[in-house]
């Protein structure tokens, strides 16, 4: 009973200081915040909101002789009577509003004018022989292509679809010239059946990609799939969970040391309250504000910048796991200092650096190689340990592999707590 | 029947010779005062007997419980206000004496009233839930000893509890140590002011240099030094051969200099003051000033240890 006297009293002192409530919970999610607001646009329509690109096209395109781009066999339904229209329709196309601001010029020169004076980033000039060239079965059909040398984004995603475009219609007029050549003049009516054979394949294999792509890069199960910001804040608001739940760990277990300064600790051991009560009330303190800090942080987290943290026994198993490990640190860092003074001074060393180390996993997560060195190096320190389990349960790692982690962990923590245990009980004999 | 019973208790730290056989025996419902400069090896008695530091060698019994054997009997039977206050300065007076009354294992209705009554004692009850780091100096010992009184201790350990503090709550604390005698509580008060002792005391015991120099009761402690009269006094200037002549004198016990001040025990300083005078207009040295005093613990000390207190 007196054991949770002493940690209530200390959780109570812990809860009425300012700079300690403001670390624990102010602070970490003060910084996913900032990273929140940030790039808080994502969450919005689940992308980045790109200013529409400027294209001014100057179609000179005459036609062909043989031209008959119908709606029938263009792709999205589209009329055009020559290649260039084509062109024009596509990025004009309702698909493509949100990204291309289309404007035609009357001529090549009057084109390249508008994007000199920057009032378009892009244009593209089709010449009056496109569709000839394209139809003439040795020919070769090239368009124009003219951006302002300062930009990239924009000029790129133009030429991005441009390219998609003209491989296309590449494609298209290879297959016609390989019908052509092989093919009796008598079957010559096939080749409209050619050219829908060759888009029903070419749009296939383009699914495909893109769902192979998506695989890849969201491996997450989750509604946090949806959702790029919560994915992006979940590894920032967890490494700053864990970084400062170390740092109550510390401060809380730093309560000892000032106690002793204090005199209070003297004169509790002056009461009929046996050493290991006065001791296992202090560390029993630590454990319940750390994890009250973990719970608040997580829960807080969850409803405020929708992160998904994983299944609820794996996030019980990694919140018990930072528990332990931050209480446990905190405790043995303390047994080696000699006051609250030195404290101050090892304090910001040892959290910062074992705190960084532990978190290089999430600084690189960007970059595979240095991700893959990180993962190494971090699992130095208990908090790179945490910071593991932290990912395990977000991407749903199966609960066998977790308890692992947590397994490590907990041999962290009792390594931790014992050598702690032993130095104050040794200390106060 | 003793509260306390001291036997020849030794502690050293490192080459230093804390306490070195100290024995004393204080009765109960007494104040007993431990008198000595800073330094003496009062505090590290008073820990040995608070059971906070395991003597070397020798023992005490307080209420019959040997502080070696039973710590934790000890413990239950005492109160202790420390030299420094201490107490959780972010908590309330009263949820400071509520977790202090939980460690004496005081609980529910008994400890509610117990603070309230502890927080009357000490004349803080309209300040109960005020926090401590905002109240005076004075204020924070009156909580200190509060703490002490808690669980009602047969016996009180005071280590000094009006060091730095305002004359009114000095003699608050005075006023509040007798009250405490007359509720039957036997009380260890250490200090280095000897008019706290004088004043207090049933018993002094005198330290100096981890011993005892002498114990006993006021009117005991006197007698030592033959009820003799103290002169400080001050001259034009210093001359060994006055200093003879004065030694030489019928009457005159003890001559020491200190910081420009001589002392002179006497046993009549009526009768001694005009062959003082007589000798020093023959030596050609003027008395610029003088100090007589009646017989006192300052004088007592001075004649043990041959210094004085406050040094």
């Amino acid at each position: 009973m007196k054991l949770l006297d002493i940690a209530i009293k200390d959780l109570l002192r812990s809860y009425r200081s300012t700079i300690g409530l403001v670390f624990m919970f102010v602070v970490p999610l003060l910084v996913t915040g900032m990273f929140y607001f940030m790039f808080g646009n994502i969450a919005g329509d689940g992308g980045f909101s790109i200013p529409a690109v400027k294209v001014v096209i100057a179609d000179l395109d005459e036609g062909g002789p043989s031209m008959q781009a119908g709606a029938e066999n263009i792709p999205g339904g589209i009329k055009a009577d020559t290649l260039g229209e084509l062109i024009v329709e596509v990025l004009r196309s309702e698909d493509l509003a949100s990204l291309l601001e289309v404007s035609l010029a009357p001529d090549a020169a009057s084109a390249r004018l508008t994007v000199d004076s920057q009032q378009a980033h892009v244009a593209i000039i089709i010449p009056p022989d496109f569709s000839r060239q394209f139809a003439d079965q040795y020919g070769k059909a090239s368009v124009e292509y003219y951006q302002d040398p300062t930009l990239t984004i924009g000029p790129s995603i133009v030429k991005s679809i441009m390219n998609q475009f003209m491989d296309r219609i590449s494609g298209i007029k290879i297959a016609v010239d390989v019908a052509l050549d092989q093919m009796d003049t008598s079957q010559y009516a096939l080749i409209g059946e050619v050219i829908e054979r060759f888009l029903d394949t070419s749009e296939t294999q383009t699914e495909d990609l893109s769902q192979a792509l998506l695989e890849v890069r969201s491996p997450v199960q989750s509604q946090q799939e949806d959702d790029p910001l919560a994915r992006m804040l979940g590894p920032i608001m967890g490494g700053m969970m864990i970084f400062f739940a170390f740092y109550t760990g510390t401060a809380t277990a730093e309560s000892i040391l000032r106690e002793e300064e204090e005199r209070t600790l003297p004169r509790l051991f002056t009461t009929p309250t046996p050493q290991s009560t006065i001791l296992g009330g202090k560390f029993l303190s630590v454990f319940l504000t750390v994890a009250i800090q973990i719970a608040v942080l997580l829960t807080a987290a969850h409803l405020l910048f929708r992160i998904e943290w994983g299944q609820p026994a794996a996030v019980a198993l990694m919140a018990a796991g930072v528990v332990f490990s931050a209480a446990s640190f905190g405790i043995f860092i303390n047994s080696m200092l000699r006051d609250s003074k030195q404290g101050s001074v090892i304090f910001g060393g040892v959290l910062t650096l074992s705190g960084m180390i532990g978190m290089i996993s999430i600084f690189a997560m960007n970059s595979p190689t240095a991700a893959r060195l990180g993962d190494t190096v971090s699992l130095l320190v208990p908090q790179g340990w945490a910071v593991r389990g932290l990912m395990m349960s977000m991407n749903s790692s199966p609960l066998p592999e977790l308890s692992i982690n947590f397994l490590v962990m907990l041999g962290w923590s009792a390594a931790f707590f014992v050598i702690g245990v032993w130095r104050f009980n040794r200390r106060y004999a | 029947m003793n509260a306390i019973e001291v036997r020849d208790l030794h502690k050293t730290f490192g080459e230093v010779k804390a306490v070195q056989g100290v024995s004393f025996e204080i009765r109960q419902g007494e104040i007993f005062s431990l008198l000595g400069p800073n330094g003496a090896g009062k505090t590290t008695t008073i820990s040995m007997l608070a059971t906070l530091l395991r003597p070397d060698q020798g023992d005490a019994l307080v209420m019959g419980k040997s502080i070696r054997s039973d710590p934790m009997g000890v413990k239950a039977v005492l109160g202790i206000v420390p030299q420094e206050i201490a107490l959780y300065e972010d908590l309330s007076a009263r949820e400071n004496l509520t977790f202090w009354g939980k460690m004496y294992n005081l609980r529910g209705v008994a400890l509610k009233q117990r603070v309230s009554e502890v927080l009357e004692i000490i004349g803080l009850t309209d300040r109960a839930n005020g926090r401590v780091s905002k109240f005076s100096g004075g204020m924070k010992r009156r909580v200190n000893i509060g703490v002490a009184l808690l669980h009602k201790p047969k016996v009180i350990y005071m280590d000094e509890p009006t060091v730095g503090i305002d004359p009114q709550s000095r003699r608050n604390i005075l006023d509040s140590v007798v009250a405490l005698k007359n509720q039957g509580m036997t009380v260890l008060y250490t200090t280095h002011y000897m008019e706290e002792a004088q004043e207090l005391s049933d018993h002094i015991a005198i330290m100096d240099h981890g011993k005892l120099m002498a114990c006993g009761t006021h009117a005991e402690l006197v007698k030592i030094v033959g009820e003799m009269h103290r002169i400080d006094l001050t001259t034009s200037a210093e001359s060994d051969s006055l200093l003879e002549a004065w030694r030489a004198i019928p009457g005159v016990q003890h001559i020491s200099s200190q910081d420009g001040t001589l002392t002179v025990l006497v046993d009549d300083s009526n009768l001694r003051l005009p062959p003082l005078f007589e000798t020093a207009n023959t030596q050609q040295v003027r008395i610029t000033s003088i100090d007589i005093q009646e017989p006192n613990l300052e004088a007592v000390f001075l004649h043990l240890t041959g210094r004085a207190l406050r040094d």
